[in-house]
C-alpha cells in the first residue's frame, strides 16, 4: 500500500516545514462501494434489464389486480361525484377544504422526493443517487398525476376545470391571478412537465439498451421508437450530458417553488394556524421527507424481490434515512417555532388555534402527526434500525401516515374552529371522500408496477459510472494496469 | 488570468506589514468607540449591538460548517475544517463582548435602554404584548438565555477542536465518532440557541413583532456571509503555504457552490417573510416593513435585494467564476451587505427616518472585528493548519490511496504462481 506524500508548510511564525502522510482511512471509516460484490458491467445490465424482460413474476400480478380494482373505484367515485355534485364529499361549511386538499398536499408532497434526488443531488455530485432516481422520478410523476385529480374535481364543476387556465375566451372570463390557487395551476404544471422531461432524458439510453435486448418485433420496434435513434456515439453522449445539466437546473428552483406555492395556499391568509412566515421552507421540507419515506416503502421490499441488493445497497437506504431523519428534524423545528411564536405573537386566536390542535376534537390528529414526523425519524439516528430493513419499512410507512396527518391537521383543525365560534363544526370524511382517496393508491401503484414491467427501473448507463470498475483510480478500474492516475 | 485555485508555485506574499492590523483596529476602533460611548451611550448601545450580531453570524458560521461537515461526512471541506474550529472557538470570547450589552439591560436608565421592552420593566409599566411573553421577556429570563447559549457554543466549539486535534495525533477512528456525537447533538442545540439568539437580541428590539422565519433568516443571512469568509481564508491560505497542497479546485468550487446556494436561499426566506407578511397585511405584522420603508431605509432595502441577492446571483451563475480572483471583490461586498442587512434589523429602531452611518458604528465594528481577529491569527498558529489525518484528506485532496480491504484482496496469496 502506498501513502502519498506532499511536504506542506505550518504557518509563517513556525518557519517549520512538515511532511503529510495521506493514508486511507480506517476500516471503521471506509466508504462501502456503490455497486457491492464487485459486480460487473454485464451483470448490472443483466439484473436491471432483466426485471422488465422474461416472465411476469406471480407477486407482481398479485400486487397488480387489487391496484387495477382500486384505481377502478377511483373513476368510479370520480363519476359518482360528477354525477351528483361535491355533495357526496365531506366538506362543508367552514371545512370547505377537506380531504380533497388534504390528498393534493399529501400526493405532491411525496411527488417532491423524485426530481429532488434527479436534480439537487445531480447537482450536488451526490453519485449515490443513480441507483434510486429513476424509481424515484417515476414515483415523482405518478404522485402528481394523482395530487392533480383532487384541485381538479374539487372545483365543483368539472368540465369548467379549463378556465383555470388563461385562454382568451368570447366571455372574457380570465382566471384570478392574485389567488394562490391559480398560482398552483402554473407551478404544479410546469413541475409536471419538466419532470417528465427530465424522466424520459434519462431514459433515452437505457431504452436504447432495452431495444438492443429485445427478442420480439414489437418490443424492439417500442424501444427503438422512444430511443430516439440512440446509438451511444460520443456526440450523443455530449449532448446528453449538457441536456441533462440543464434539466437538473431547471427542476432544482422547480422542486422548491412547488410546495412553497403550495404552502401560500394558506399561510398568504390570515386564518390563525395558516397565516406563518415559516410555512415555505416548511413544506419544502416536509415533501422532501415524506417523499424519501415513500421512495423507501417502495425501494426497501423491491431491492428484495427483485434481487437487487448489490445496486440498492444498505448505503443507499442508510442515506435516504438521513435525509428522512434531516428533514423530519426540519419539521419539527417548524411545528416547535409555529407554536412558540403562536404563545409569543400574544394573539389569542393564534394560541387558541394551536392549543386546541393539541387538545381538541382532533388532539389524536396533532399527536399522530407529531409522533410520526417528530419522534419516529429520531430512530435513523441509529445505524442498527438504519440497517435492519424491517424497521425502515415500517418507520418508512409510518412517515407516510404522520404526513397525510399533518396535512390534515393544517386543513381542518385549522378551518373547522375559525373566527366565528356559530361557524364551528366537526369535519368527518364520507364514503366517497375515504375511497376517492383509496383508488388513488390504485392508480399511482397500476402506473408504479407497468413501470417495472416494462422500463429499466435502474438507470442502467449512470450506475455503471459509479461502480469500482468505473474509476480508473480503483484497483478494479481499467487504468490500473500501467496507468498514472 | 490566474486563479488563486491552481496557484501552487506563485511566491508567498509579503504579509508582514499586515500583521499588526488587528491591534490597530483593536486601538483605533477601541478609542472610537469608547469616545462614541462618551457622548452618545444610546448611539454606541446600538452600534455595538449592531457590530456583536455581525461577527457573531461568523462564530456560528464557523460552528455549523464543522457539525455539518461530520454530518454529512464530507470530504471536500477537510481543508477548510480547522480553520471553521477556530472560527467557531471564537463564541466563548462573545460572552465577554457580549458583556456592554449585557452591563445595558442590567444598568442603563431611561432612553439608554437598548431594548424597549427592557425600559418598559424597569419603568414598572407593560403591554399586551410584554405581558404575553412572561416569563421569557424578564431581566432574569434575558441572562438565562444568554448564560444558556454561550454555555452551549462553547461545550460545542470546544469539543469539536478538542477531538479535531487529537486526531492530529492519533489519527484514530474513534475522534471521528466523538465528533459525529458532539454534531449530532449538537445541530439540534445550535438550531434552538440560534433561534433564541435571533429573537432576545435582535427581534426583541420591536418585541411587538413576530415572525416564525425569524431564526432561520439570521442562520441563513449567518451561512452566507460566513461561506464568502471561508473562500477568503482559503485563497489566502492557499497562496502562503499552509494549505497549497490540500485545498484543490474542488474545495474552491464547492465554496463557491455554496455561495451560490445560499445567496438563493437567503433571498428565499427573506422574500417569503416580507411575501407572506405583505399579503396578509395584519398590522400588527405589517409595521415592521412599514418601518423599514420609511424615508431612507427604502434604499437600504432596495440594496439589499440588489446587492445582497442580485448581484452576487448574477455574478455567482457562471460555474467558472467560483474559482477566479474576482471572488476575492465580491466577498467583501458580501460583508457590506451582511452589515447592511444587520443595519436594517437593528437601526430602524435608533434611526426611524433613514439610514445612518455613525463613527461608532466603524468604531465598534473596528474593534471587535479586530478582537476577534487576534485570537484568531492566535489559534491558527497555535495549532496545525489543518486535519492532518482526517480520515477523508486523501478524498479531499484527489490523492488515490488504496482502501487497506481492497489492497489486501489484490495482494497475490502466498505460494500462488500468479
Amino acid at each position: 500500500m502506498s501513502d502519498a506524500v506532499a511536504p506542506f508548510e505550518m504557518p509563517p511564525q513556525t518557519g517549520r516545514k512538515q511532511e503529510l502522510v495521506v493514508k486511507a482511512p480506517p476500516k471503521a471509516l471506509e466508504r462501502e462501494p456503490l455497486v457491492t460484490h464487485q459486480r460487473s458491467i454485464g451483470w448490472l445490465s443483466d439484473a436491471i434489464a432483466g426485471v422488465a424482460e422474461g416472465k411476469t413474476p406471480k407477486w407482481w400480478w398479485m400486487a397488480f389486480v387489487p391496484s387495477v380494482t382500486l384505481m377502478t373505484t377511483c373513476f368510479t367515485m370520480i363519476l359518482y361525484l360528477m354525477s351528483i355534485g361535491v355533495g357526496v364529499w365531506g366538506p362543508g361549511h367552514p371545512v370547505m377544504w377537506g380531504w380533497a386538499i388534504v390528498n393534493f398536499v399529501w400526493w405532491i408532497g411525496i411527488g417532491h422526493a423524485g426530481t429532488l434526488i434527479s436534480a439537487i443531488l445531480f447537482l450536488l455530485r451526490q453519485r449515490w443517487r443513480t441507483s434510486i432516481n429513476r424509481a424515484a422520478e417515476a414515483m415523482t410523476i405518478f404522485a402528481v398525476m394523482c395530487a392533480g385529480i383532487f384541485p381538479l374535481i374539487h372545483v365543483g364543476r368539472i368540465w369548467f376545470g379549463w378556465w383555470l387556465f388563461p385562454i382568451p375566451n368570447m366571455e372574457g372570463i380570465w382566471p384570478q391571478f392574485r389567488s394562490p390557487l391559480m398560482w398552483d395551476v402554473f407551478a404544479v404544471s410546469t413541475y409536471f412537465t419538466v419532470s417528465v422531461l427530465f424522466w424520459y432524458m434519462g431514459l433515452i439510453p437505457d431504452l436504447a439498451v432495452m431495444r438492443d435486448r429485445s427478442k420480439t418485433f414489437i418490443r424492439k420496434f417500442a424501444y427503438g421508437l422512444f430511443s430516439l435513434g440512440w446509438t451511444g456515439s460520443n456526440r450523443h453522449w455530449s449532448n446528453y450530458e449538457k441536456a441533462y445539466l440543464i434539466l437538473a437546473g431547471l427542476s432544482t428552483p422547480l422542486v422548491l417553488s412547488v410546495h412553497s406555492i403550495v404552502s401560500m395556499d394558506f399561510s398568504v391568509s390570515q386564518l390563525p394556524g395558516w397565516h406563518t412566515t415559516i410555512f415555505p421552507p416548511y413544506f419544502v421540507a416536509g415533501a422532501v421527507f415524506s417523499g424519501f419515506g415513500m421512495v423507501l416503502t417502495l425501494l426497501v421490499p423491491l431491492r428484495r424481490l427483485l434481487r437487487l441488493e448489490d445496486i440498492i445497497t444498505v448505503r443507499h437506504v442508510e442515506l435516504m434515512c438521513k435525509v428522512t431523519l434531516a428533514t423530519g428534524s426540519i419539521v419539527g423545528y417548524a411545528y416547535a417555532m409555529e407554536f412558540f411564536i403562536a404563545w409569543y405573537s400574544g394573539n389569542p386566536y393564534e394560541r387558541y388555534a394551536f392549543i386546541n390542535r393539541a387538545t381538541g376534537h382532533y388532539w389524536w390528529a396533532y399527536w399522530t402527526m407529531i409522533s410520526c414526523n417528530v419522534l419516529v425519524p429520531q430512530f435513523f439516528w441509529f445505524k442498527k434500525v438504519r440497517t435492519n430493513m424491517i424497521f425502515v419499512f415500517v418507520l418508512s410507512i409510518l412517515v407516510n401516515i404522520g404526513m397525510w396527518f399533518e396535512r390534515f391537521v393544517i386543513v381542518v383543525i385549522s378551518l373547522h374552529r375559525e373566527f366565528l365560534p356559530s361557524n364551528w363544526s366537526y369535519f368527518r370524511p364520507t364514503w366517497v371522500d375515504i375511497l376517492t382517496y383509496l383508488g388513488t393508491f390504485g392508480l399511482f401503484f397500476t402506473f408504479f408496477l407497468l413501470f417495472l414491467r416494462f422500463v429499466p427501473i435502474i438507470a442502467i448507463a449512470e450506475v455503471k459510472g459509479v461502480t469500482p470498475q468505473a474509476d480508473p483510480h480503483h484497483p478494479l478500474g481499467g487504468a490500473k494496469e500501467g496507468g498514472h492516475h | 488570468m490566474s486563479s488563486p485555485t491552481d496557484d501552487l508555485h506563485s511566491e508567498p506574499l509579503d504579509l508582514s506589514r499586515w500583521r499588526p492590523l488587528p491591534l490597530v483596529l483593536m486601538a483605533v476602533g477601541g478609542l472610537v468607540a469608547a469616545f462614541g460611548a462618551i457622548h452618545d451611550y444610546r448611539q454606541f448601545s446600538y452600534s455595538w449591538l449592531l457590530a456583536f450580531m455581525f461577527f457573531l453570524s461568523l462564530g456560528l458560521g464557523g460552528l455549523i460548517m464543522v457539525i455539518l461537515h461530520h454530518l454529512f461526512d464530507a470530504a471536500w471541506s477537510v481543508p477548510t475544517r480547522r480553520f471553521c474550529e477556530h472560527l467557531a472557538c471564537l463564541l466563548p470570547w462573545m460572552a465577554v463582548l457580549f458583556i456592554p450589552i449585557a452591563l445595558n439591560v442590567a444598568f442603563a436608565h431611561g432612553d439608554n435602554n437598548l431594548y424597549p421592552w427592557i425600559k418598559m420593566i424597569k419603568a414598572g409599566q407593560s403591554d399586551h404584548s410584554l405581558a404575553s411573553k412572561q416569563p421569557l421577556f424578564t431581566i432574569p429570563s434575558f441572562f438565562v438565555v444568554a448564560l444558556l447559549n454561550f454555555g452551549v457554543w462553547t461545550v460545542l466549539s470546544r469539543g469539536l477542536r478538542y477531538w479535531s486535534l487529537k486526531q492530529d495525533e492519533t489519527g484514530a477512528a474513534e475522534c471521528t465518532v466523538k465528533m459525529r456525537r458532539y454534531s449530532a447533538a449538537g445541530v439540534v442545540l445550535f438550531a434552538l440557541t440560534l433561534t433564541l439568539a435571533a429573537i432576545m437580541w435582535m427581534k426583541s428590539l420591536q418585541h411587538e413583532w413576530f415572525s416564525t422565519m425569524y431564526g432561520v433568516y439570521y442562520f441563513a443571512a449567518s451561512i452566507w456571509t460566513t461561506i464568502f469568509t471561508i473562500y477568503v481564508i482559503t485563497t489566502i491560505l492557499k497562496r502562503q503555504g499552509p494549505l497549497r497542497q490540500v485545498a484543490t479546485k474542488k474545495t474552491f468550487y464547492f465554496i463557491g457552490s455554496l455561495m451560490f446556494a445560499f445567496t438563493v436561499f437567503y433571498a428565499y426566506i427573506t422574500f417569503f417573510q416580507y411575501f407572506i407578511i405583505w399579503n396578509a397585511n395584519v398590522p400588527e405584522e405589517t409595521f415592521f416593513y412599514v418601518a423599514r420603508e420609511a424615508g431612507g431605509w427604502w434604499w437600504a432595502s432596495m440594496l439589499i435585494i440588489f446587492g445582497h441577492f442580485f448581484l452576487p446571483f448574477l455574478f455567482l451563475l457562471r460555474i467558472d467564476v467560483k474559482l477566479t480572483w474576482a471572488m476575492l471583490p465580491l466577498a467583501g461586498w458580501a460583508w457590506l451587505m451582511h452589515f447592511i442587512d444587520m443595519s436594517f434589523n437593528i437601526m430602524p429602531v435608533l434611526h426611524p427616518k433613514g439610514y445612518h452611518l455613525d463613527p461608532s458604528d466603524l468604531g465598534c465594528m473596528a474593534f471587535i472585528g479586530g478582537v476577534l481577529a487576534w485570537l484568531f491569527l492566535k489559534n491558527f498558529n497555535a495549532h496545525p493548519p489543518f486535519p492532518q489525518k482526517d480520515p477523508r484528506i486523501a478524498e479531499a485532496m484527489d490523492v488515490y490511496v488504496p482502501p487497506d480491504s481492497y489492497a489486501q484482496a489484490l495482494e497475490p496469496k502466498s505460494g500462488g504462481g500468479h
